[in-house]
């Protein structure tokens, strides 16, 4: 079974790889703009986990996941100044620098690290006086 | 031009259709421990797109800090706060904004679409050779046995040009790591250290 479906992975690699320029096929072929819109579509996913979810767990996770798209989109950039550089430093981007974006990523995943550790006490701190980790049931600074 | 081409772009498009699903269950889970579980499967998956777009440090560094580390800490939490209601469907799953959240997902998605597609044109790939060309020969020294400069390049960034923030990230990460001991205390610790 697993061996038909490596061939048949393969069969369709051979035949991506040997399909003539035909029009539709290479508009499908993902540019940064569908890595844009994959980036954009989980930012989305997150901000709806963070305003319509109850567990304050959750409301994390989703963060997390908001600052996932943003290194996705990062990434996929610093790979659109790698390969664009000759271009870009003729043009109107001389000092462009490819390498911003993984330095920026490792920076959103220090502070993303920093953010749950802080966050987890403070729901860990919250649980052990209010019993609870529903954010309708915390409302101590709502007057 | 920034193409992915024959089997990059089938694997572009597994992973991404993959990481949005397991993003739509990250949210909809019902138990949080099963969330933390698609959640760490979301990163994988983010990782293995960073590695599509040959950034294989930051992929390394995305599953052991946030596989290894992060999701370690978040499976923790919920095993410290988990409630029996939780566990037997009992609660409510969603605030009363689900349709505010909606509606800001929407407007979102609109206000990407119209400031993206007037400029849809010149994403599309060019039929210059030059850039093409760079990117093929990229493509066929990126073998099984060659060595990307990635890894080097970020490293090199790191410490000539953004050195000063990397210590400040340390510094972040010592108060952090403090502040999360200081909060998480109980208050039977708190009761020890003022007897003494």
């Amino acid at each position: 079974m697993s061996v038909l479906a490596v061939s048949a992975i393969k069969n369709l690699a051979v035949v991506l790889q040997n399909a003539p320029k035909q029009s539709w096929l290479s508009r499908a072929e993902p540019t940064l703009l569908n890595f844009m819109m994959l980036s954009f579509l989980l930012f989305v996913i997150g901000v709806a986990g963070v305003l319509s979810r109850r567990n304050i767990i959750i409301i994390f996770m989703s963060i997390e996941l908001i600052l996932n798209a943003v290194n996705l989109n990062l990434i996929a950039f610093s790979r659109y100044l790698q390969l664009n550089q000759d271009v870009l430093r003729q043009g109107r981007l001389p000092g462009a620098n490819a390498m911003a974006g993984p330095v920026f990523t490792i920076f959103i995943i220090v502070v993303a690290a920093a953010e749950a550790a802080v966050g987890l006490g403070i729901v860990i701190s919250l649980f052990r006086n209010r019993e609870t980790v529903e954010i309708d049931e915390i409302n101590l600074l709502k007057w | 031009m920034f193409q992915l081409h024959g089997w990059e772009a089938a694997l572009f498009y597994a992973l991404a259709f993959l990481t949005l699903i397991m993003g739509v269950f990250v949210v909809t889970a019902r138990l949080a421990v099963h969330s933390a579980l698609f959640l760490i499967s979301t990163l994988v998956n983010i990782a293995l797109l960073f590695i599509l777009l040959r950034a294989e440090f930051v992929a390394g560094v995305q599953i052991l800090v946030y596989v290894g580390g992060v999701m370690v800490l978040f499976l923790f939490v919920i095993m410290l706060v988990q409630t029996r209601a939780e566990e037997e469907s009992r609660v409510k799953l969603y605030t009363g904004q689900s349709g505010m959240a909606v509606a800001v997902a929407i407007l979102l998605a609109g206000s990407f679409y119209f400031s993206v597609m007037p400029a849809r044109d010149s994403f599309a790939p060019s039929d210059s050779g030059a850039a093409s060309l760079i990117e093929r020969g990229d493509r066929s020294g990126a073998g099984a046995g060659s060595v990307s400069h990635d890894t080097q390049q970020v490293g090199e960034a790191l410490y000539r040009q953004a050195a000063l923030p990397f210590e400040i990230a340390s510094l972040l990460l010592l108060v952090a790591m403090v502040g999360a001991v200081m909060l998480a205390r109980g208050t039977r610790q708190e009761k020890k250290e003022e007897t003494l």
